[in-house]
């Protein structure tokens, strides 16, 4: 049996000593928003959050990081993997780190990336309140959430806690739980099964048939009629939990000598994304209109990737939807749009 | 000593701002980077002029007199690279607030108005007057923006000065957008390169670093009134304290050095 039951009244006392022994980073409030940041205090934890402002791969991949630091031509990693829980995140976002994983393991692997991810303990919770921009529930379904170590629900009198691995059976020892029953294993279920048809947003069709459609339309004119009030801010790439490119760029320490090699995250939208030097010290943009930036996001969520991973590279999480401040980079309005076409 | 790069602050249009600036470096980075580069001229820390060649001139200000051209070729001639740095040298600044409008010089001097060296044309930034290879951006300048440029230089690189907007250094420090509080902001079409302090304090963005290379101006106007609840008159003016010279309506529409 690998699903545990514990009593709300000692859930605090399980996160007071889980805090206590390790690093844990969880979903806590800032403003009217969420962020997954570090917990230091019980009561910090909102496993009530609706989603957060940025997805949890920061914490593999961090929006600045150093590579290497410098000193004349040598060289050394910087790579500095610490222990940590990741408690809380919402199964959309755990089925993006999915992905994640796959697209820095690939090829070149992503040391950084992984000596991180590796000592993560990866732990789930149910979606308690859902974003006013999700549509989890009608996106990728044949994807099934994986990668995890364990996985909370909020059900009656308290948490279901189920045990995937060894990592994950690990934060038994924190806290005071018991053997799951068939009952309280089934309501569970339900909870998270309850979610699924109540996002407010939904797109109408199955992720092949979207793929399909959305790349035949690649020189349609609706691209450039989607992005008209594009600001090319980037701001729907950054805060998306599948986005994964980033800018390399030297910098020396005012001694000229050292220094570091530091990588930020970088974004298909913005105008200088797609610009290379050419020889002879010329500068050509292969993506240079609004609008074909806007539609190589949109391709690379339905159609690029999916052979790749097995399903599309958008999980409905609705933080794109949101913080466009023009109010155009939601994924369902383009899709259902272009599907009924 | 000779192999070190020489290089020459001049000072036009300005409160000087961003030469203090430069001096709030500390004592400790100031002579580090003394180290590397030879200060030939510096109004604002010391009294030596020179006429020799130089390798990085740093101007700061706007271009604002007709009077100041002869003076502005003067430098570039001499200079293997000239750097634009504070917002008034990159994009005119606040001083191109005057642009347009007429009744400024009565409004501020009042009988003193014709006074022969209250004179001044608009404002423009020093690159409508002679060729900037770089600009530096913000009012004022960022020193830690300027040691990496200067770095690069030192090194022989090409810098690069950012061309996407604070949203995105809002995004980097995950701070809660003003219009998700119900506030406004400009981040959408200003320059970044500042690290956004502003809006993660609460504030607004105003530009202050001028425009992207592609502001989208329209689709502001109509964010600031359909999200930010500003009326039509104060939405389409909203970001002309620091961006006169960049916004479509500028007198005198001018280019990006760094592109
Ligand atoms: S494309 Fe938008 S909705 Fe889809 S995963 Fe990315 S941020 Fe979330
Ligand atoms: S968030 Fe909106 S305005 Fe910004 S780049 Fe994406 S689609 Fe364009």
């Amino acid at each position: 049996m690998n699903a545990f039951f514990i009593k709300e009244a000692d859930f605090t006392q399980f996160l007071g000593n889980m805090i206590g022994a390790r690093k844990v980073i969880g979903p806590k409030a800032r403003k009217n928003r969420f962020v997954f940041d570090q917990i230091r205090k019980p009561e910090d934890l909102r496993l009530d959050y609706d989603v957060t402002i940025l997805p949890p791969k920061k914490v593999f991949f961090p929006p600045r990081q150093e590579l290497i630091r410098f000193h004349g031509q040598k060289g050394s990693s910087c790579i500095q993997p610490e222990s940590t829980v990741l408690f809380g995140v919402h199964f959309y976002d755990i089925k993006a780190i999915d992905m994640t994983d796959h697209l820095f393991r690939e090829n070149n692997m992503d040391f950084n990336y992984l000596a991180q991810r590796e000592c993560t303990t990866l732990i789930g919770s149910n979606v308690q309140n859902i974003f006013k921009r999700a549509f989890f529930g009608s996106v990728g379904k044949g994807v099934a959430p994986k990668g995890h170590d364990g996985f909370t629900t909020k059900i009656s009198g308290g948490y279901l806690y189920e045990v995937y691995t060894a990592k994950g059976k690990d934060l038994l020892a924190y806290g005071t739980f018991i053997e799951a029953t068939e009952e309280q294993i089934n309501e569970a279920r339900e909870v998270n099964d309850s979610v699924m048809d109540k996002c407010p947003e939904k797109i109408n069709h199955d992720s092949l048939e979207i793929s399909e459609k959305v790349r035949s339309k690649f020189n349609s004119p609706v691209w450039e009629e989607f992005a008209h009030d594009c600001f090319s801010c980037g701001s729907c790439n950054l805060v998306c939990p599948t986005c994964y490119c980033f800018d390399v760029q030297d910098n020396w320490n005012v001694d000229q000598v050292t220094g570091s090699r530091d990588r930020t995250w970088d974004g298909c939208l913005l105008e200088d994304f797609s610009s290379c030097s050419l020889t002879g010290g010329s500068k050509e943009n292969f993506r240079e209109t609004r609008g074909s930036r806007y539609r190589h996001r949109i391709m690379r969520k339905t159609s690029y990737l999916t052979a790749k991973l097995g399903g599309p590279a958008c999980v409905g999480c609705g933080r794109c939807s949101s913080s466009c401040t023009a109010d155009i980079a939601d994924p369902v309005n383009v899709i259902n749009r272009l599907m009924e076409e | 000593m000779s192999d070190k790069v020489k290089v020459a602050y001049f000072d036009f249009t300005c409160c000087e701002g961003c030469q203090i600036e430069m001096t709030n470096f500390g004592d400790a980075a100031f002579l580090e980077l003394l180290n590397h580069v030879e200060v030939v001229e510096f109004r604002e820390a010391m009294s030596e002029k020179t006429t020799e060649r130089i390798n990085i001139a740093f101007i700061e200000g706007s271009f604002s007199r007709e009077a100041d051209r002869a003076r502005l070729e003067e430098i570039r001639e001499r200079s293997d690279i000239v750097i634009a740095y504070g917002a008034c040298a990159c994009t005119g600044g606040i001083n191109a607030l005057k642009n347009h409008q007429n009744d400024y010089h009565e409004e501020v001097y009042g009988k003193d108005a014709k006074m022969p060296h209250l004179d001044s044309q608009i404002a423009l930034p020093v690159s409508a007057a002679i060729k900037v290879d770089y600009n530096i951006n913000g009012c004022p300048m960022d020193k830690d923006e300027f040691i990496r440029v200067v770095s690069h230089l030192v090194h022989g690189k090409q810098p690069v000065i950012p061309n996407h907007p604070v949203c995105v250094e809002c995004k980097l420090r995950e701070t809660v957008c003003r219009y998700d509080q119900g506030d406004h902001c400009l981040g959408m079409v200003a320059r970044a390169g500042c690290g956004a302090p502003c809006p993660a304090d609460g504030i607004p963005c105003e530009a202050c670093r001028g425009f992207i290379d592609h502001p989208n101006e329209e689709s502001l106007v109509k964010v600031l009134m359909e999200k930010g609840g500003l009326s039509r008159e104060r939405a389409e003016t909203r970001s002309r304290m620091f961006t006169a010279n960049c916004r479509a309506d500028a007198p005198e529409k001018i280019v990006s050095p760094n592109k």
